[in-house]
């Protein structure tokens, strides 16, 4: 009971520190995977691109804010506590790293929550059949949110000053949406590259997304693959988080 | 104030974890700490002392001596290269949660949450600090009204001066009433009238049993805050005592004060007397008109074991 409420009050203060930020974080949220999304259907033509295509922009616009709110936004947030003396006001207290690290998380999913819903409004507006299989959605979306979530707090943990973790953060989240084949299929991409793409969690989300956006649900492969690397990366990331120095 | 503060085993035997014991004479217990950073710096070589329960300890020493790394190793931030730490009976190093729950720490370089108000500050921290909703809000409230930040209670802490977030930060080590304090530099940065404020403070928590251990580099805060003073240089603690005791180590415990008489503007010059009959002696072989004697002070004790003086500029902002 202890832990939980350690959670809940480490997501509480975190959450207030942006309440007045909610408006460019809601405009931040829905602008990038949009425009991404805009994007993707101009490029491949927007009035003809095939149901299967626009689908596919949409998972990968979906994916795009589950980076961005849980490699770069969180990574940002975790390198901001660490690197302006707040973290060492949880270091003072009574608290497990681990609380700690589980009260951002869920300020991380809160935020891919709104971030999720509106691009999914914003598809079914633009037109994009899809018959989403929620609960299962869901459980892909978290899945996915542990992943990076894992890679942003080994990052803020490791990083040595503020710009270097910022621009490691950035460079993950982008790099991660735009190496791996997220809004177009791995067949356009290098051999080389493909065969490291596939190992990427955001190929395994995309994939996931768009079949649950389709109403799919063979996605046995991808969701285990999702939990193998977010097992890896949170305990990394628990492992590097830590109170006490040596 | 009208709570009383517990230590940890009062506390874990009202929780039920732990089984009456007899209270504890000794608060902390360090022994042998050495602390040799990775670049091979020794911070803290071979540190020993123990603190009684209620009372309060400053330490001292010049900028690099090792004072921080001393008081983050006992607040558990730091993991020592070999030593023992021990809070209230509870061994620090092995089992730094359990020891945190009986200290309030203000570190000496920590950030604030500048969207929260003060309120919601100090609510949160007390709910980190497992105290009930209740029990937060009264706390939190308390502190507010201690520390005189009521006019600033819904405020957002970023909207407030250097000096009230540190003392928000000072707010925080008291949340709860630990049985501990230990504070670094708590008031380092503050004007004369918040330093005061903030001794205040401290010394109502010592009041109601608080034990506390504060680093500073304010001779006069050590002077009148402490029961006993640390003397750490180049990592060593080098003296522990009251300051009759660290007075007693002067061979010469009288500081005649004068200006050159063939000089007059040059700057003040100090020489230590072993009588105050010796020091007039020497008033009167050199002719001196401006002059001052005055018992030596912690300051000349600093000096004397150090071989540095204090930072003036710091000491004269006291006011």
């Amino acid at each position: 009971m202890t832990r939980v409420t350690d959670i809940i009050c480490v997501f509480r203060i975190q959450f207030a520190g942006t309440r007045r930020e909610v408006g460019p974080f809601l405009l931040a949220a829905f602008v990038f995977p949009a425009a991404m999304y805009l994007f993707a259907n101009a490029v491949a033509g927007v009035e003809v691109a095939p149901e299967q295509s626009r689908l596919r922009f949409l998972a990968g616009s979906i994916v795009f804010s589950l980076s961005l709110t849980s490699i770069s936004w969180l990574g940002y947030l975790l390198l901001e506590n660490r690197f302006t003396g707040r973290l060492k006001l949880f270091a003072t207290l009574p608290l497990a790293p681990s609380s700690y690290v589980f009260g951002v998380l869920v300020f991380a999913i809160a935020q891919a929550a709104v971030s999720v819903t509106t691009l999914l409004v914003v598809g079914r507006a633009l037109g994009v059949q899809m018959r989403p299989n929620f609960p299962l959605l869901i459980v892909v979306i978290l899945l996915t949110i542990l992943c990076l979530c894992g890679l942003g707090v080994v990052v803020a943990a490791r990083a040595r000053s503020f710009s270097q973790g910022s621009l490691l953060t950035d460079t993950l989240g982008a790099g991660l949406i735009f190496l791996a084949p997220v809004y177009y299929a791995p067949e356009v991409m290098p051999r080389a590259l493909r065969v490291f793409a596939q190992l990427l969690p955001t190929t395994f989300a995309a994939r996931a997304v768009q079949t649950t956006l389709a109403g799919g649900h063979a996605i046995g492969n991808e969701l285990l693959a999702l939990s193998v690397i977010a097992v890896a990366t949170l305990a990394l990331g628990f492992k590097l988080m830590k109170w006490r120095e040596d | 104030m009208t709570a009383t503060i517990e230590s940890l085993s009062q506390m874990e035997v009202r929780r039920g974890t732990l089984a009456p014991a007899p209270p504890r004479e000794i608060a902390v217990r360090v022994r042998d700490l050495i602390k040799v950073y990775r670049d091979g710096t020794e911070a803290n070589r071979g540190i020993s002392l123990e603190v009684r329960r209620g009372e309060v300890v400053a330490i001292v020493g010049p900028n690099g001596a090792g004072k921080t790394t001393f008081l983050r190793q006992l607040t558990t931030e730091l993991r020592p290269t070999a030593g023992s730490v021990s809070v209230f009976g509870v061994d620090a190093v092995a089992e730094p949660e359990r020891a945190k729950r009986a200290m309030g720490i203000t570190p000496q370089e920590a950030g604030v949450f500048e969207r929260l108000t003060v309120r919601e500050h100090f609510e949160l921290f007390a709910r980190l600090k497992h105290l009930s909703k209740r029990e937060a809000r009264e706390a939190a409230r308390e502190v507010i009204e201690e520390l005189g930040l009521s006019a600033e209670t819904n405020k957002n802490v970023g909207a407030l001066s250097g000096g009230q977030r540190r003392r928000i930060l000072i707010g925080l080590a008291l949340l709860g009433r630990p049985p501990l304090l230990v504070l670094d530099e708590p008031t380092t940065g503050l004007d004369p009238s918040s330093r005061r404020a903030v001794w205040s403070v401290i010394r109502r928590a010592v009041a109601v049993g608080a034990t506390v251990i504060l680093s500073t580099h304010y001779m006069e805060e050590a002077e009148r805050l402490s029961d006993r003073i640390g003397v750490i240089a180049a990592g060593r603690l080098i003296a522990f005592g009251t300051l009759d005791e660290l007075l007693v180590r002067l061979d010469r415990s009288y500081r005649l004060s004068y200006r050159d008489p063939i000089d007059p503007s040059s700057d003040l010059k100090i020489r230590y007397c072993a009588s105050f009959a010796q020091a007039q002696q020497h008033i009167a072989r050199e002719l001196l008109s401006e002059y001052s004697i005055a018992r030596a002070s912690l300051e000349d004790v600093y000096f004397n074991l150090t071989g540095e003086p204090f930072d003036k500029d710091e000491a004269e902002a006291i006011g």
